[in-house]
C-alpha cells in the first residue's frame, strides 16, 4: 500500500473498494451502509442512473428482515413487489438500525432512505425524545389501514402503521418442567434458577419481559418483583440468541422469547414437547413493528403503494410465515396449521407510546441499577 | 521534531567523500537512494500521524466531546455526576461527593462495601490478567524451552483463540462447561461430582483467560526467544546454578514482555463486553454495557463521559507499564537463542522429570481451557437435531449460490477479511516500526505519546464505530460538498489502526534493548538511519516482529464495528459480520462460518509464521 493512495483516499470523496462496488457520490449519497446498492452484478453506478425509467424505493430496515439462515420476507417481498410496480426496492440495512437516521438527522446529512420497516413503540419514543427536527411524515392514506387489529396501532400522531407483531411469552422444555401459571409462581422455589431472560436495555424479548413486569405490578412494584426474581436465581443474559441458546443447551429449562417458538421447532423436526409456551396470567406481551415514511422522501407517493401493498391479505400471510410473527391485519391469508404452530394470547397486553414516553427509560435505568448494584 | 526523529544527527554531507572512484551517474543514483533512506522514516512518520488523525483520532473526538459540549455549552457536570455516583464509583464517589472522609473509608472497610460498576469492571480485569498469565507462562516455557514435532505449528496457532468473535466462544464454553456439559460429563464418568460453572464471575474470568493467556504466551515466547544464549553461558561459567542464571539472566528479559501482557489483558478485559452477558449474566455488568446502552438510548453525553473515564483508566495503566518498561530493557548485542530441550526427558532424573511433570499437568488443563470449547464449536457446526449433518454447510453453499445481492455471501466475506488483514498488515507493520523509533528517542514526555499512540487499544469498539460514521461516512462539509470517506481503503486503514500499537509493544522493547553502540558505529560509518533500522535492529528483533505481525493482522480479522460502520456493502463484509447474520434459532449456520473462519486464520497465522522465516539465527 503506497502512502499517495493513502492521501488520496483520505481526502476523497468517491471511496474506492477492491470489491468493485458503488461508490459514494458526492452530492448523490449512495448509501454507505450495509445495503448493497447494486444488484447482485458488481457495476459501478448506484442510484441515481440516468436512463432507467423506474423509480427507486429504498428501505431502511432491520438485518434480520432481509437476510436470517431460517427465512426472511426481504427477498420475497422485493421481487414481488417489483414485478407488480414498475419500480426498484432497495433495502439497506445499518447496523445501528433507527439510529442510524437519527445520527444521520442530526448531523445534518441527506437521508437517503425513503421509508424505515420494523419501527416500534420505544424506537418512537426515542426519535421523539432526541430529535428536534421531524424524522418521520404524516402517512397520509394507505389502502388497507382500516384492516389492521385494533389495539396494535401504536403511533398516536399517526406516522408508523403497524405490518405484524410478535407475542414475548415463557418457552419452556416441557420434559424438564411445567412452567408456572403466573408472575407470581416464577419466585417458587421449585423454578429457582429455572428461567433464562435478556438485557431489556438491548433486547427486544428482555425489554419487552421488563415491560410484562411494569405492566403487572406497576411503576411502583416491578423492582421489588425483580428484587425476589433475583433471589430465586434469573439468568438475565445479553442478547435473544445469548439467552436461546444457553436455554437450548439445557442451562435452564425456560427462556424468555416469542410465543412462534414452535413455527421454528416444526421447521426443523424438533421434539414439540421441549418447546412449550406460557402466557403468564394468560397474557402476552405485543411487539408490533411498524413501517414509516421519513420525512422529505424522495418517493412519498411510490412509499405509499409499497405499504398499501404490505397489508394485503396475501402479502400479509406470507410475512408473518417468512417473519416468524403474526400479521398486523385482521384480513390475512394465513396457512390452515399456522394458527397450531403459532400461539396467541388470550389477552395481548402492551404499553401504548403515551405510556412510553418520558417512562421507558428511567424504568430501564433504575432496573439496571438495582440489578446489577455492586 | 525532524531533527529529533532523526536521531539529532544531521549527515548531508557523510556520503559524499565515499564515492569517488564510481561514476557519476551511479553516484547520483546512490545520492538519491541515500536521501530516500535518510528521509524515509520522516516521511513516514508523517503520514502515519496523519492516518491516526483521520482515522482514528479526530472521528473519537467527534463523540467524546459530547461529554463536555452539552447543548452548545461547555460543562464538566457530567464527569462530575458520574465521579459522584456510587453506581458507578462505588464508595469513593462518596468521597468524592463530598461526604466525611471517616465515615468513607469506614464503609470501605466494612464487608457490604460498594465498588460500584467501575470497581467492578476493574476487579473482574484483575482477575482476569492473572488467570491469563497464569495460564499464558507455562505455554511460553514450553513453546520457548522445548523441542517437539509441531512446536512451531502450536507456537502459530497459539494466538487463534484471540480472533474467535464472542458468539463463537459462548457456544464452545456452554458445551464445554454447561451443566450439561464435556467437562461435567468427565468428572462424572471419573466420579468426581458435578461443577456449576456457567453464569458466574470464574466462567466469565475463564473465559477471558481464554482469549487473552494466548496473548501473555506469545509475547513472552518471542522474548524467550530472542534471549541471547551467550549471557547465560557466562553466567554459568562463572559458577552460576541453572536457577540463578534463569533468575538473573534470563527472568529479567522477560518481565517486561509479561507485564506487557498483563497489561494489555488488563486493557482489554477491562472494556469486555458482550461475553460478560452471554456467560456471567446482567449482575455482571461492566462499564462497556453501560456505555453500549447509553450510546443506543443516544444519550451522548453519558456514554462518551464514562467511555472516557474508562479510557483514562486504561491509558493510566498503559503509561505505567510504560515508564517501568523503559526503566527495564535490558541490552543485548547479539541474539543465539537458548538451544531447546526435548521433551521426552533424557534420563529419569528428578531434575529432568520434575518440568515435565508440571507441563503434563498444564497439558491437562489447556486441554479444557482452549482446546475443548474449540472442538465444541466445530462439533456444532457439523451438528443438527438428528445428529451429526452436514447440512449448516450446505446452508453456506446454499446462501453463496443462491443468496440474494443484499445478503452475505461466505465467500465474499472469506475474500474480504484475507485481503482487509493482509492490507492493514502491510500498513500496520511499517506504521508500527515507525512509532516504535520515534518513541524510543530520547526527548521528554516520549512515554506519554507512546501512551497516547496505544489508545486504539482502550477505546471502546462502540464508540470507535459511532465516530467513524460522524466522522468519515457523514463526511464533512466543504464548499458546498461533502466529502465522506467510507469502503475498502477505509476498512484496511481502520484495521490497521486497530493492530499498530501491537507491533509497537512487541517491537519497541527490542529496540530500546538494543544495544546502541551498534547503532551509533553504523551511523559513524555512514548508514542512514532508516538503513540501520532494516539491517541491524530489526533482525535483532525479528522475533518479536512477527508475533507483532500476528496480532496486527489477528485484530483485522476478528475486528467488527469498524467494518459494519465503512462497509459499502454487503460485498465488503468480513466473516465476523456474516457470522453475526448467520445468528438464528439454531446455531449451526453460525458455527459453521465460525469454522471457516478458524480455518482460514489458522492457514493464516501459520504462513505468517513460515514467510517470517524460523528464529534468528539459525
Amino acid at each position: 500500500m503506497d502512502r499517495r493512495s493513502f492521501l488520496t483516499a483520505a481526502g476523497a470523496t468517491v471511496s474506492v473498494s477492491f470489491a468493485g462496488c458503488a461508490g459514494l457520490g458526492g452530492s448523490d449519497e449512495a448509501s454507505t451502509e450495509a445495503s448493497s446498492t447494486d444488484e447482485s452484478t458488481a457495476t459501478g453506478t448506484s442510484t441515481g442512473d440516468a436512463g432507467s425509467a423506474d423509480e427507486t424505493l429504498v428501505v431502511g430496515t432491520y438485518s434480520a428482515f432481509v437476510d436470517s439462515p431460517s427465512t426472511s420476507p426481504g427477498a420475497w417481498v422485493k421481487q414481488r413487489f417489483e414485478e407488480e410496480f414498475d419500480a426498484r426496492l432497495i433495502w439497506q440495512t445499518p447496523s445501528n438500525e433507527v439510529n442510524h437516521y437519527i445520527e444521520r438527522r442530526n448531523a445534518g446529512v441527506d437521508i437517503e432512505a425513503d421509508m424505515y420497516l420494523g419501527l416500534n413503540t420505544d424506537h418512537l419514543v426515542r426519535v421523539d425524545e432526541n430529535l428536534d427536527d421531524s424524522l418521520f411524515a404524516d402517512v397520509g392514506d394507505v389502502a388497507g389501514q382500516n384492516d389492521i387489529k385494533s389495539g396494535l396501532q401504536f403511533d398516536p400522531d399517526g406516522r408508523a402503521i403497524p405490518y405484524d407483531t410478535g407475542y414475548i411469552s415463557l418457552v419452556f422444555d416441557g420434559t424438564a418442567t411445567t412452567a408456572p401459571e403466573t408472575f407470581d409462581g416464577l419466585l417458587a422455589e421449585e423454578h429457582a434458577g429455572d428461567l433464562i431472560t435478556q438485557n431489556p436495555a438491548s433486547s427486544a424479548t428482555g425489554r419487552a419481559f421488563l415491560l410484562h413486569t411494569v405492566k403487572q405490578f406497576g411503576p411502583d412494584g416491578y423492582l421489588d418483583y425483580w428484587s425476589d426474581l433475583q433471589d430465586n436465581d434469573v439468568r438475565v443474559l445479553g442478547s435473544w440468541s445469548d439467552a436461546y441458546s444457553a436455554w437450548s443447551g439445557g442451562e435452564a429449562p425456560m427462556v424468555v422469547s416469542y410465543s412462534t417458538d414452535q413455527v421454528f421447532a416444526d421447521q426443523n423436526d424438533a421434539n414439540m414437547e421441549k418447546h412449550q409456551i406460557r402466557f403468564l396470567n394468560d397474557q402476552g406481551y405485543a411487539n408490533p413493528e411498524g413501517m414509516a415514511i421519513f420525512d422529505g422522501a424522495d418517493t412519498p407517493d411510490l412509499a405509499r403503494e409499497f405499504m398499501g401493498f404490505l397489508l394485503r391479505p396475501e402479502i400479509q400471510g406470507e410475512i408473518a410465515v417468512r417473519n416468524v410473527q403474526f400479521p398486523a391485519t385482521e384480513s390475512a391469508d394465513l396457512p390452515e396449521d399456522y394458527a397450531e404452530l403459532a400461539q396467541e394470547p388470550p389477552e395481548p397486553v402492551t404499553f401504548g407510546y403515551d405510556e412510553l414516553k418520558g417512562s421507558v427509560s428511567g424504568w430501564i435505568s433504575d432496573w439496571e441499577r438495582q440489578f446489577a448494584s455492586n | 521534531m525532524a531533527r529529533d526523529f532523526d536521531g539529532g544527527v544531521d549527515d548531508s554531507d557523510s556520503e559524499t567523500a565515499t564515492g569517488t572512484a564510481s561514476s557519476p551517474s551511479r553516484e547520483r543514483g546512490r545520492t538519491v537512494r541515500n536521501t530516500i533512506e535518510r528521509r524515509a522514516i520522516v516521511g513516514l512518520a508523517v503520514v502515519t500521524i496523519a492516518l491516526l488523525l483521520g482515522i482514528f483520532y479526530y472521528p473519537v473526538a467527534t463523540v467524546f466531546i459530547d461529554s463536555v459540549l452539552v447543548d452548545s455549552r461547555w460543562t464538566g457536570r457530567v464527569f462530575v455526576s458520574i465521579l459522584q455516583d456510587p453506581f458507578y464509583f462505588g464508595e469513593p464517589a462518596r468521597f468524592l461527593a463530598g461526604e466525611p472522609v471517616g465515615a468513607v473509608i469506614e464503609s470501605v472497610l466494612s464487608p457490604d462495601r460498594r465498588l460500584g460498576v467501575i470497581g467492578f469492571t476493574a476487579y473482574q480485569a484483575a482477575l482476569s490478567t492473572v488467570a491469563s498469565v497464569a495460564l499464558g507462562l507455562p505455554a511460553a516455557y514450553l513453546l520457548a524451552r522445548y523441542e517437539f514435532p509441531g512446536r512451531r505449528t502450536l507456537r502459530s496457532l497459539t494466538i487463534l483463540p484471540f480472533v474467535l468473535p464472542s458468539i463463537m466462544v459462548g457456544v464452545g464454553f456452554v458445551a464445554t462447561f454447561g451443566q450439561n456439559g464435556t467437562l461435567n460429563a468427565v468428572l462424572g464418568a471419573i466420579g468426581i461430582g458435578q461443577v456449576d460453572l456457567l453464569f458466574t464471575l470464574e466462567a466469565v474470568v475463564i473465559a477471558h483467560a481464554f482469549y487473552n493467556a494466548p496473548l501473555v504466551a506469545r509475547v513472552t515466547t518471542a522474548a524467550w526467544e530472542s534471549v541471547d544464549a551467550s549471557a547465560v553461558e557466562t553466567a554459568r561459567s562463572l559458577g552460576a546454578s541453572p536457577f540463578r542464571a534463569f533468575r538473573d539472566v534470563v527472568a529479567p528479559q522477560l518481565y517486561p514482555s509479561v507485564l506487557m501482557g498483563a497489561a494489555l489483558t488488563f486493557v482489554f478485559t477491562f472494556s469486555t463486553f458482550p461475553i460478560v452477558l452471554a456467560l456471567g449474566g446482567f449482575q455482571l455488568a461492566t462499564v462497556e454495557v453501560f456505555v453500549y446502552r447509553l450510546i443506543r438510548d443516544l444519550e451522548y453525553a453519558e456514554a462518551a463521559a464514562l467511555a472516557l473515564i474508562e479510557l483514562g483508566i486504561s491509558l493510566g495503566l498503559l503509561y505505567a507499564y510504560l515508564r517501568y518498561e523503559v526503566k527495564h530493557t535490558v541490552q543485548s548485542r547479539g541474539i543465539r537463542p537458548l538451544p531447546r530441550r526435548p521433551l521426552t526427558p533424557p534420563s529419569l532424573s528428578v531434575r529432568e522429570l520434575l518440568p515435565r511433570m508440571g507441563i503434563a499437568v498444564y497439558a491437562i488443563v489447556a486441554l479444557a481451557v482452549f482446546v475443548a470449547p474449540i472442538a465444541s464449536m466445530i462439533l456444532a457446526s457439523f451438528s443438527g437435531p438428528e445428529g451429526l449433518t452436514l447440512a449448516n454447510y450446505q446452508f453456506l453453499i446454499d446462501r453463496q449460490t443462491t443468496g440474494a445481492s443484499f445478503q452475505v455471501q461466505p465467500w465474499d466475506a472469506v475474500r474480504n477479511s484475507l485481503l482487509f488483514g493482509v492490507a492493514s498488515l502491510a500498513v500496520a507493520l511499517p506504521m508500527g516500526v515507525v512509532v516504535a523509533v520515534l518513541t524510543t528517542r530520547d526527548y521528554r514526555g516520549r512515554k506519554l505519546v507512546d501512551a497516547v499512540a496505544m489508545a486504539p487499544l482502550a477505546v471502546s469498539g462502540i464508540v470507535v464505530g459511532l465516530g467513524l460514521l460522524r466522522g468519515l461516512v457523514f463526511g464533512v462539509e466543504v464548499g458546498g460538498s461533502r466529502f465522506a470517506v467510507g469502503g475498502g481503503l477505509a476498512i484496511i486503514a481502520a484495521h490497521a489502526v486497530a493492530g499498530y500499537p501491537f507491533v509497537v509493544r512487541t517491537v519497541a522493547p527490542g529496540l530500546e534493548g538494543v544495544d546502541h553502540t551498534l547503532v551509533e558505529s553504523a551511523r559513524a560509518l555512514g548508514a542512514p538511519r532508516a538503513r540501520v533500522l532494516l539491517d541491524i535492529e530489526l533482525p535483532l528483533v525479528w522475533p518479536a516482529v512477527i508475533a507483532g505481525s500476528a496480532f496486527a493482522f489477528a485484530i483485522s480479522i476478528g475486528e467488527f464495528s469498524a467494518t459494519i460502520v465503512l462497509a459499502s456493502g454487503t460485498n465488503q463484509f468480513t466473516m465476523p459480520i456474516a457470522i453475526e447474520r448467520f445468528i438464528g434459532r439454531r446455531l449451526g449456520p453460525a458455527t459453521a462460518m465460525g469454522v471457516v473462519l478458524l480455518v482460514v486464520t489458522s492457514a493464516s497465522f501459520l504462513l505468517i509464521d513460515r514467510l517470517g522465516g524460523d528464529e534468528v539465527g539459525f
